[in-house]
């Protein structure tokens, strides 16, 4: 808390005495500086956490700024001018939500055509404007209001700016400490683990999306009132490409980063642009050479040490607090294929494959390369559809769902290459998977959550021989293979699940590892009374660990029975023996 | 009447489809989401004002926007592209940052006003009674033949197998034998080669500005949200179900309605189908 106090304490000495010490004027440009600033933080916020870039933000920019100059028209009295500028940033930041939640849900990246599309509506946005005359006033902008409050735009609305400015910085230093933010964080990180621990990620895109949009809008509604005037350029194309250049110069993964590049850039187009005509090739340079050297921009230069301010995490393991029990359900029960078939393109991936599982256990999934076994888990958690067929869990169908609904059926998930959060630290890794199924909405913004720990997650971490104790602001990605393989292990358990799914947790390790891997494995299963299901090449792992094998063969399940059975079976000999079928 | 509005659809979707030819490959095969790819039929357009501003014969045009568009595309891969290959997000902005250049030059060079390029092939000629502009029916022409070569030279050649290779795994594609960046350059230079080629094509019949590209832009890569990439016929669906809205719509209403549909028509296939039509469909 102490420095967020410090940075705003900072940010308000440089930006108070600033008409005081350099003119009215100079503060009036300072003032337009830090109102795109403020919509650059909010591209800051979402770009460089989430990294889903918006390409059009003067959508939220203009619109805000045309509706909150028709509302000072028409409005009289401070009360109704603010509450119809609260008005107007909630209702844009709840069509952003719309459209990102639209567009991303189903699906586990962000990929380029939220982007694309975003740029498009700007470029609407920027003809409607531009038509609709008797609204907007067309090309010759729509004017003749009064600032917010009756401010002088060359005098005391800098203040108000000031603070704003001040007040949207406090904001995310603030949300930087937060759980809300590690989740935001993740989404950039590896979505499909994310996804895989509950998170229904599109709506995590969309929060952030309308956040960035609220920023916008709050920065257009300033503008208006600032410039006295809205012409159709300020929701258009260009303006939310400055934008984005604004940012990415002066920085994304920092608060002030956007801020100081509003400034900066700013700064340097009132100087350059009248008297230097290859002003607009030295921005695009300087741009491209951002994006391809120095991705962390101006602040990133100037702080080299606190790159990102990640949350003060609690090391001390004693300071840990038990957490909410998972919120969904955890019913130990049969796993069921009924006549499961799966098609990728023309490939048959899985021909009609029924079993049905004891209710609690290690079931082991065994079979050539290439037999189905990874897509089996695949079209149990949903990253895959069927082309007929059921899965149920404890009687429930659970297949052609979204993988983020799994964990809510007690499913949880290890993969085959482990997937952890390279980007982040472990500590923050295993915060993201206490936080799985358990917090509710008022968790993601209390610092509480981060001290959560499960008896499953504990079990694992204090367990001797584990390699993730005393290591916990190590980043994930700097792990090497096998240790990965065991922070992996403790995402997926630490939420307790009903029906485990470990693909292939042996692989990599040494023999050491391997046995304290199987014996983490059974111990988990002892204690929770789970169903487990492993995928595993290894037959001495098979045969110490399985109380039932089941063999797939091209698509196939050719045997479900006891280690012993399945190895006696005459078929599973020859499909082993390499003979043919 | 009726008729000359159906070759206006043809003319419209053939254009967009030889300029979304150029991004799928970009896209599609390279992985570069090239922000630039309208800018490029931007230079396309401006070949002819290079040309008599040299005071050049009118047949050279052709060359020179070969030439002009060729070279840019190749500096830009060889300074900026080729760091960007597996970098998918970095190459849309650094290719932004590339478009922003190439207007500003532009309009540096050539001022920000409306340039007019005269029709190479004046007059009209009458097909099923309609007197439709002859210069159009010869490029729709020339684009159903392009696309008829490449539909036959794409069956039979290895080119797009290796540029798969090359992108899935350049090292392995190094390893056996594949000259990764000459064959990068070079698809990325026909890519946009083709968006030059286009805008060439469309320079008589459009205002020729520094800012023209971006709409191109927009529209052949919702061609590729629409038709799915992958597919030459998935391709020419997409460009035919994006330009066939636009002109329809714009037509029956006016051009910010047809944009409007175009959008709408985009986030309900990103929302629905995001594989494109053509995977929808088989």
């Amino acid at each position: 808390m102490a420095s967020i106090l410090l940075y705003a304490s900072l940010l308000l000495a440089v930006l108070l005495p600033i008409p005081v010490l350099f003119g009215d004027f100079t503060a009036y440009q300072i003032g337009l500086y830090l109102i795109y600033g403020i919509a650059a933080q909010g591209i800051g916020f979402l770009w460089g956490k989430t990294g889903v870039l918006p390409l059009g933000q003067a959508i939220f920019f203009g619109v805000s700024a045309y509706a909150g100059a028709m509302s000072l028209r028409i409005a009289d009295g401070l009360a109704l001018q603010l509450a119809a500028a609260a008005g107007i940033v909630l209702l844009l930041s709840a069509a952003a939500f719309v459209l990102a939640f639209l567009i991303f849900r189903g699906r586990s990246e962000s990929g380029p055509y939220f982007s694309l599309i975003t740029l498009a509506l700007a470029m609407i946005a920027e003809q409607i404007a531009g038509a609709a005359t008797e609204f907007t006033g067309g090309f010759n902008g729509f004017s003749g209001f009064a600032s917010l409050g009756g401010l002088d735009p060359f005098g005391n609305l800098y203040y108000i700016i000031a603070a704003a400015a001040t007040g949207m910085s406090l904001l995310l230093f603030a949300i930087n400490r937060l759980p809300a933010n590690l989740i935001a964080r993740a989404v950039a990180d590896n979505e499909p683990r994310l996804q895989l621990l509950g998170f229904p990620t599109h709506t995590v895109k969309g929060l952030a999306f309308a956040f960035s949009a609220a920023s916008a809008a709050l920065a257009g509604i300033l503008f208006a009132s600032h410039q006295g005037i809205v012409t159709p350029t300020s929701t258009g194309f260009a303006l939310s490409a400055e934008l984005v250049i604004l940012t990415a110069i002066g920085g994304r993964f920092h608060v002030l980063g956007p801020l100081i590049g509003a400034i900066v850039v700013g700064w340097a187009s009132a100087e350059l642009r009248f008297n230097f005509p290859y002003w607009e090739l030295l921005m695009a340079a300087a741009f491209i050479v951002v994006v391809l050297k120095a991705p962390g921009g101006i602040a990133e230069l100037l702080e080299k040490s606190i790159q990102r301010i990640s949350p003060d995490l609690p090391i001390e393991e004693s300071d840990r607090t038990g957490a909410p029990m998972p919120k969904g359900r955890r019913i130990v029960g049969s796993l069921e294929f009924e006549n499961v078939h799966l098609m990728v393109g023309v490939v048959r991936i899985l021909n009609g494959v029924s079993f049905a599982t004891p209710d609690t256990g290690i079931i082991s999934i065994i079979g050539p390369n290439g037999a189905g076994k990874t897509s089996a888990l695949n079209a149990i958690t949903g990253h895959l559809r069927l082309s007929s067929g059921t899965i149920r869990l404890v009687g429930d169908r659970v297949n052609s769902r979204p993988p983020w609904k799994a964990l809510e059926s007690g499913i949880g998930r290890k993969l085959q290459v482990p997937s952890v959060f390279n980007s982040l630290s472990i500590a923050e890794n295993i915060a993201i998977s206490m936080l799985a199924d358990r917090a509710s909405w008022a968790d993601y913004l209390r610092t509480d959550a981060f001290n959560w720990r499960s008896e499953e997650l504990s079990r694992v971490l204090n367990r001797q021989g584990v390699p993730l104790k005393n290591s916990n602001e190590k980043q994930a990605g700097k792990l090497p293979q096998g240790h990965r393989q065991f922070l992996e292990f403790a995402l997926a358990i630490a939420s307790k699940p009903s029906l485990l799914l470990l693909d292939e947790p042996c692989a990599g390790l040494s023999p050491e590892e391997t046995a304290l891997m199987t014996s983490l494995v059974r111990e988990f299963q002892e204690n929770s009374g789970s169903l487990v299901i492993v995928i595993e090449h290894d037959m001495s792992i098979v045969e110490a660990t399985s109380d039932k094998v089941l063999v797939l063969n091209h698509g196939e399940a050719i045997a479900f029975d006891s280690y012993e059975a399945v190895r006696n079976d005459p078929e599973v000999v020859a499909v082993y023996a390499g003979g043919t079928k | 009447m009726s008729f000359a509005l159906i070759l206006n659809l043809v003319w419209h979707v053939g254009t967009l489809a030889l300029i979304a030819l150029g991004l799928a490959i970009v896209f599609g095969k390279l992985r570069i989401l090239n922000m630039a790819h309208g800018e490029f039929v931007m230079i396309g357009a401006y070949s002819p004002v290079i040309t008599s501003s040299m005071g050049l014969p009118g047949w050279l045009q052709l060359p020179v926007c070969l030439l002009t568009v060729g070279l840019v595309a190749l500096a830009v891969e060889r300074t900026v592209v080729c760091r960007l290959y597996g970098r998918m997000f970095d190459s849309l902005l650094a290719t932004w940052g590339i478009s922003i250049l190439l207007r500003e030059a532009v309009e540096l060079i050539f001022g920000r006003g409306y340039q007019s390029v005269s029709l190479p092939i004046p007059g009209t000629v009458q097909i099923f009674g309609t007197s439709y502009p002859a210069y159009r029916i010869a490029i729709i022409g020339c684009i159903a033949l392009g696309f008829a070569i490449l539909a036959w030279w794409n069956s039979r050649s290895m080119v797009a197998t290796r540029i798969k290779a090359m992108v899935e795994n350049p090292g392995l594609a190094q390893a056996v034998g594949i000259n990764t960046g000459r064959l990068s350059a070079w698809a990325f230079v026909f890519g946009c080669c083709t968006a030059g080629l286009a805008g060439l094509a469309l320079a008589p019949t459009i205002r020729v500005e520094p800012m023209m590209g971006l709409d191109y832009l927009i529209k052949s890569f919702f061609a590729l949200v629409v038709g799915g990439l992958g597919t030459l016929e998935g391709l020419g669906l997409g460009a035919g179900i994006i330009a066939g809205t636009q002109s329809l719509v714009g037509a029956a209403l006016n051009q910010t309605y047809g944009y409007l549909a175009v959008l709408s028509l985009s986030i309900l296939f990103l929302w629905l189908k995001p594989d494109g039509i053509h995977s929808a469909l088989r």
